[in-house]
């Protein structure tokens, strides 16, 4: 092999690039890994020990933080001073809202890997047959069967804490010790179970509750709840904690950050993809980099991007784009919508340590003989917690007695978020726009996708069932909200190459790979064919191993 | 013992041991939270660089309102916190220009009111009538905010709620704030999710809540 040629290259290092490098570096495969960002490595996190009083600004944005991270700052946390640095400048990466789509980016090695919320959840059955239940869009070209050993790989090595339940809709995988609900939350799972027949689960986590032989360079969680800004103890899983050190242990892997892929380099003689065009961040240089396989793990848009960005004779509409449905069937989840309550009582309980996690309901809408007047369903993630010191803005106290009221715990307080699945609509979609340019003389990306009628109906019963939970459980001040916000927010893109069984209506195979290019695989959350409630990470990780180790044997049998 | 080997001893206590690598990635951590420090930023931020927005007898009112809110007891007060210099810092830089003038023009009515009332400017006023008039604005603003939805869009919060809202930010997230007056434990290493009240740390509320964010 020449000096830029590999056996494989994975365009990405968050939750599925790692995951690719990890398992084609250990089948024995010569991999160059990229990345648009800057260079991080477990334990370069600047804010992970600051005490609150080390912080400035009270851990708000400031005005000219605002100005370079807008769309970040309508989540309200992202960009809070203990985690903005994992977030991109949107004026040199700026993008096109034909509506209102937050894009929420973080471009450096381990990608949103860092700064991910952890919440791992398999889909079922229920979920890879619903658009043929349905009739809607098409067809998953796999079922749970050919995840589920995945599942149990992945669930194995990155450590998901949680408790086995036995629910069909949500089945069980490889726990680690589940964390534990406070006693309202108790309280709450013991109404739901007997007046609604509704499961309240602890969050299944990516979090050690307990060490992993095989990765002793990970700590078991310290409970600080300080995540986004990176773990010290490696206690959660990031590439950077978990499958960046396996890929390298290798020694197999070239790692080249500031590396923007924006082409595929494809051969019409041999039919195949046989490189990567890169554009150096800091240098400004190009370089050509090839292989036998190509991963592209660079995000959801990321990914789509540069599939657009590769135009040629054989794709004139963008890379594998024989069926137009590149950059359409955007998802993401919907949410900004639940409900939330005191709670009376328990006054004498409390909790020590923050749990970085809370509890999950899971979907139980259009689930069995359960029919509502809308496809598909929604999870709810929430907590319970004590009432402090913010909440005495409204309180009458003033001077020494606020002080005092400030060391008494509050009253308790209980929260429900829903989670909601958006269906996969063609016209939700995503187009380069040539006239706008990034800092780096890119195109830019231009978004145009909303809800629609079946997740508004959906949005109806998340808010009122979540207040019909709280009050039978006996809980006051019961508040439902419904913020229709758009997509993007969840932070759970998905859906703009999606896999499905013929090549004239996706852009993917049942193996991750584009139905006109086999050497090419898109394993992030772009290959999505419908969104399922559940976070879907867990999912991404489990069909990038299967996809890569599917690579491998193709290699091997001399297919690619 | 400095930090990190506080951070060692407690991982140690909770029955983990840190291999090598991970306390490779401990020292990491504090190579990279000092290159970050070396970037403006302070526990209570000082006015910093440029010219101050509040006048020295703004800045006398500011500090008497956030005295009242936060007055040193058995425990530090917002003064010795350094609360003003805060809530300056933070509206120069936290806050739109919106805010800061609705902020000074609420500061301005607090005095004229003391003055119409009392015949003379608020600091000047003896210690009950302060706490009374700073009472009086108070309750009358968070009548007034208790009836708006709860949405945190353009909530207009006037001079004496935006001062409330600063000096409770300030204070509880200071180190006495937090470790005195509340109880703060960086590195908990373990959790209870329902145990008696007494049984949590010294009974006090937690600094932190770990809320919803995760």
């Amino acid at each position: 092999m020449g000096g830029n040629s590999y056996d494989a290259i994975v365009v990405g290092t968050g939750i599925t690039g790692g995951w690719a490098a990890k398992e084609l570096t250990e089948k024995g495969l010569k991999t160059l890994v990229l990345d648009r960002g800057r260079m991080v490595k477990h334990g370069e996190y600047p804010t992970a020990l600051l005490n609150p009083w080390e912080l400035p600004y009270g851990n708000r944005p400031t005005q000219e933080d605002l100005r370079h991270q807008p769309v970040a700052a309508r989540t309200g946390y992202v960009n809070a001073q203990a985690s903005k640095h994992w977030f991109v400048d949107e004026l040199d990466n700026p993008y096109i809202e034909k509506q209102r789509f937050d894009w929420v980016r973080g471009y450096q090695v381990g990608g949103r890997s860092i700064t991910w919320g952890r919440q791992s959840y398999r889909w079922s059955q229920m979920d890879f047959e619903g658009n043929a239940r349905d009739g809607i869009a098409v067809d998953w070209p796999i079922r749970y069967d050919d995840l589920s050993p995945w599942y149990d790989h992945v669930e194995s090595f990155i450590g998901v804490s949680g408790s086995a339940e036995s629910l069909p809709q949500l089945p069980d995988g490889k726990f680690l010790p589940p964390m534990e609900l406070t006693c309202v939350e108790k309280d709450f799972k013991k109404t739901v179970a007997d007046k609604f027949g509704r499961a309240v689960i602890i969050g299944r986590t990516a979090h050690l509750t307990a060490p992993l032989a095989h990765s002793p360079q990970r700590g078991t969680c310290q409970f600080r709840n300080m995540c986004i800004r990176g773990c010290p103890f490696g206690a959660y899983f990031s590439s950077l904690t978990s499958t960046l050190p396996a890929a390298e242990k290798t020694g197999n892997m070239t790692l080249r950050p500031n590396s923007i892929v924006y082409e595929l380099i494809y051969d019409v003689k041999q039919g195949r993809a046989t490189g990567v065009r890169v554009l150096d961040a800091e240098s400004g240089a190009h370089t050509e980099y090839f292989a036998r396989v190509i991963f592209l793990c660079a995000s959801t848009f990321g990914s789509t991007f540069i599939l657009l960005n590769s135009t040629s004779n054989r794709f004139p509409n963008g890379f594998g784009n024989d069926s137009g449905e590149l950059g359409c069937n955007v998802m993401d989840h919907h949410l900004e919508v639940g409900a939330s309550a005191l709670v009376p009582g328990f006054e004498d309980r409390y909790y020590s340590g923050r749990r970085p996690n809370g509890f999950y309901v899971p979907r139980y809408r259009n689930v069995g003989k359960d029919k509502r007047d809308y496809l598909r369903g929604f999870g709810y993630q929430g907590s319970a917690g004590r009432a402090d010191w913010p909440s005495l803005l409204h309180d009458d106290a003033l001077g020494a007695e606020l002080k005092k009221k400030a060391t008494e715990p509050g009253p308790w307080h209980i929260h429900l978020g829903g989670f909601g699945e958006t269906l996969p609509y063609h016209e939700n979609r995503v187009t380069l726009d040539h006239s706008r340019k990034d800092k780096f003389g890119l195109p830019v990306l231009a978004f145009d996708a909303g809800l629609k009628q079946n997740e508004l109906r959906m949005r109806k019963d998340m808010a009122h069932d979540a207040a019909e939970m709280l009050t039978a459980a006996g809980y006051r001040d019961v508040r439902t909200y419904d913020n229709v916000v758009g997509l993007g927010l969840g932070i759970h893109e998905m859906g703009s190459a999606r896999m499905g069984r013929d090549p004239k209506t996706s852009v993917l195979n049942a193996w991750n790979q584009v139905h006109a290019c086999k050497n090419v695989y898109v394993t992030d959350g772009a290959c999505m064919t419908s969104a399922a409630c559940q976070n879907p990470s867990l999912t991404y990780m489990a069909l990038t191993a299967r996809a890569a180790n599917h690579a491998v044997d193709e290699l091997k049998h001399m297919n690619l | 013992m400095n930090r990190r080997e506080a951070l060692i001893r407690v991982a140690g206590l909770m029955g983990g041991t840190l291999s090598a690598s991970a306390l490779l990635a401990l020292d990491k951590v504090y190579a990279a939270g000092e290159a970050h420090a070396a970037t403006p930023k302070a526990t209570l931020p000082s006015s910093g660089s440029g010219p101050s927005i509040l006048s020295a007898s703004q800045s006398a009112i500011v500090s008497a309102v956030a005295d009242i809110m936060i007055p040193r007891t058995e425990t530090p007060g917002a003064l010795d916190v350094g609360v003003p210099a805060f809530i300056e810092v933070m509206l120069k830089e936290v806050y739109p220009q919106a805010d800061r003038d609705r902020y000074l023009a609420g500061l301005t009515e607090l005095d004229t009111t003391a003055s119409s009332q009392h015949g003379e400017k608020f600091v000047a006023l003896e210690l009950t009538k302060r706490v009374a008039l700073v009472k009086q604005f108070h309750d009358a603003a968070i009548g007034a905010e208790r009836q708006l939805p709860k949405t945190h869009a353009h909530l207009q919060r006037p001079f004496i709620l935006m001062t409330k809202e600063l000096t409770l930010l300030g204070f509880f997230t200071s180190q006495a704030g937090a470790t005195q007056v509340l109880q703060y434990v960086a590195v908990p290493g373990s959790y209870h999710g329902c145990q008696p009240l007494q049984q949590a740390g010294n009974g006090k509320t937690w600094a932190v809540e770990p809320g919803i964010a995760f």
